[in-house]
């Protein structure tokens, strides 16, 4: 049967990516879109909005658990979330207006430099703990959760003007693109604000559902929200993140910054090749 | 704090998932399609594509004659109203805790995702 088929393979999928996705805090779009569009031969818009509740799904099915873990940092998601809403609505503003492919090839581009930090951190576990000062101490951006072996790690955030403007970027890219633009998150939080790779991707995680739901309508009235493509999409993504964020509490630093670095790498690539013209 | 949030956000979890099993159930079940197509590609017109109904009334309409659709959209509608659940009971519980600022700062982001999900989609130049 047919139907049947496209369900389960949609369905499958799905789970692949919501296990990553929930891993990296990236929406798991990465994965989803490209499926949908080179292999299913979905247009590109229904992959989108494929990819919107995608994201949510991600972001929601994780957070169940890493709330219980302690491991997302609600005081900074939420103060980097001011910045990433308003660039999303002002993003969503100006799309019409920007030539998408350009923009593509110019992130995708930043991307793949940013794989440079990031891999030369490989190894790293747990950064070396900034003094708390300055508008950080205000807002009192630190916190602590625990590794899997009982040990509890204290992190303090630096440089959160730095970390609200890659916000402001990452928020105006997802009103531009409709991507979730985790990538940009996890970097922001990682390399600007020294935050433990585990903190960036499960605060991320928290922040591109945020995002993602305040572009969800506009994508809802346009009629890009397919039933039958959402369906195996939202039911995949669930049960995958929750399986990710198991995986992700019980992993340590240096192996979540592996995988993000190979995920980074192909969604640079991803990005670099939609500009060309092949919808990914 | 914790446990109120990851009870919302369990609870939304499963209630989508479960409305959208049971939508998508019903439309294999009634789609009585017998496999033609060998190759595997997304072809509107031997799949049953479709849209939602944006109406709050063709929502109801559809819901209560438990078409395959309506109950995959109001499954899909209780995902994207998680985040915005979470966002507004940390307005709350910021308050509770008397962290002010925090309070202040998690209801300006609220504001402006409503906004975004309730305004824009009327506004013209968001969709050009």
């Amino acid at each position: 049967m047919f139907v049947v088929e496209f369900l389960l393979i949609l369905f499958l999928v799905s789970v692949f990516a919501g296990i990553f996705g929930s891993i990296v805090g990236l929406g798991g779009g990465v994965v989803v879109i490209p499926v949908l569009t080179l292999l299913l031969g979905v247009d590109v818009h229904f992959a989108i909005g494929a990819s919107i509740v995608a994201i949510i799904g991600t972001s929601s099915g994780a957070a169940s658990v890493y709330v219980k873990d302690k491991m997302t940092n609600l005081r900074v998601g939420m103060f980097l979330e001011l910045a990433t809403t308003s660039g999303a609505i002002v993003g969503a503003a100006l799309a019409a207006y920007v030539d998408s492919a350009a923009l593509e090839m110019i992130f995708g581009s930043i991307l793949l430099v940013t794989l440079v930090p990031t891999v030369m951190k490989i190894g790293e576990d747990i950064p070396k703990n900034p003094e708390l000062k300055g508008l950080s101490k205000r807002l009192a951006l630190k916190g602590s959760y625990a590794e899997p072996d009982g040990s509890v790690v204290n992190y303090n955030a630096t440089r959160p003007k730095t970390g609200l403007f890659g916000m402001v970027i990452a928020g105006m890219l997802s009103g531009l693109l409709g991507i979730g633009s985790g990538a940009f998150k996890v970097i922001s939080m990682d390399v600007a604000m020294k935050l433990p790779m585990k903190v960036s991707t499960t605060t991320s995680n928290f922040m591109i559902g945020v995002t993602a739901a305040a572009s969800a309508g506009i994508y809802f009235a346009r009629g890009d929200v397919d039933p039958l493509i959402v369906a195996p999409v939202a039911l995949g993504i669930l049960i995958g993140a929750a399986l990710g964020a198991r995986v992700l509490v019980r992993s340590r630093n240096p192996t979540i910054r592996k995988i993000f670095a190979v995920v980074l790498a192909v969604a640079a690539v991803e990005m670099i090749l939609a500009a060309e013209g092949i919808a990914v | 704090m914790n446990e109120v949030v990851g009870n919302v956000l369990r609870f939304g979890v499963l209630a989508s998932s479960i409305v959208i099993l049971v939508g998508t159930a019903l439309l294999v079940a009634n789609s009585g399609f017998s496999g033609i197509s060998g190759a595997l590609t997304y072809n509107p017109n031997q799949i049953p594509h479709g849209t939602f109904d944006v109406s709050l009334s063709g929502l109801v309409k559809g819901l209560t004659g438990f078409q395959p659709y309506s109950l995959i959209e109001l499954g899909v509608i209780i995902l994207l109203a998680t985040p915005v659940s979470r966002v507004l009971i940390s307005v709350f519980l910021f308050a509770v805790e008397g962290d002010r600022v925090y309070a202040y700062i998690t209801a300006i982001v609220l504001a402006l995702l409503l906004f975004s999900i309730l305004l824009t989609p009327f506004i013209g130049v968001f969709n050009a």
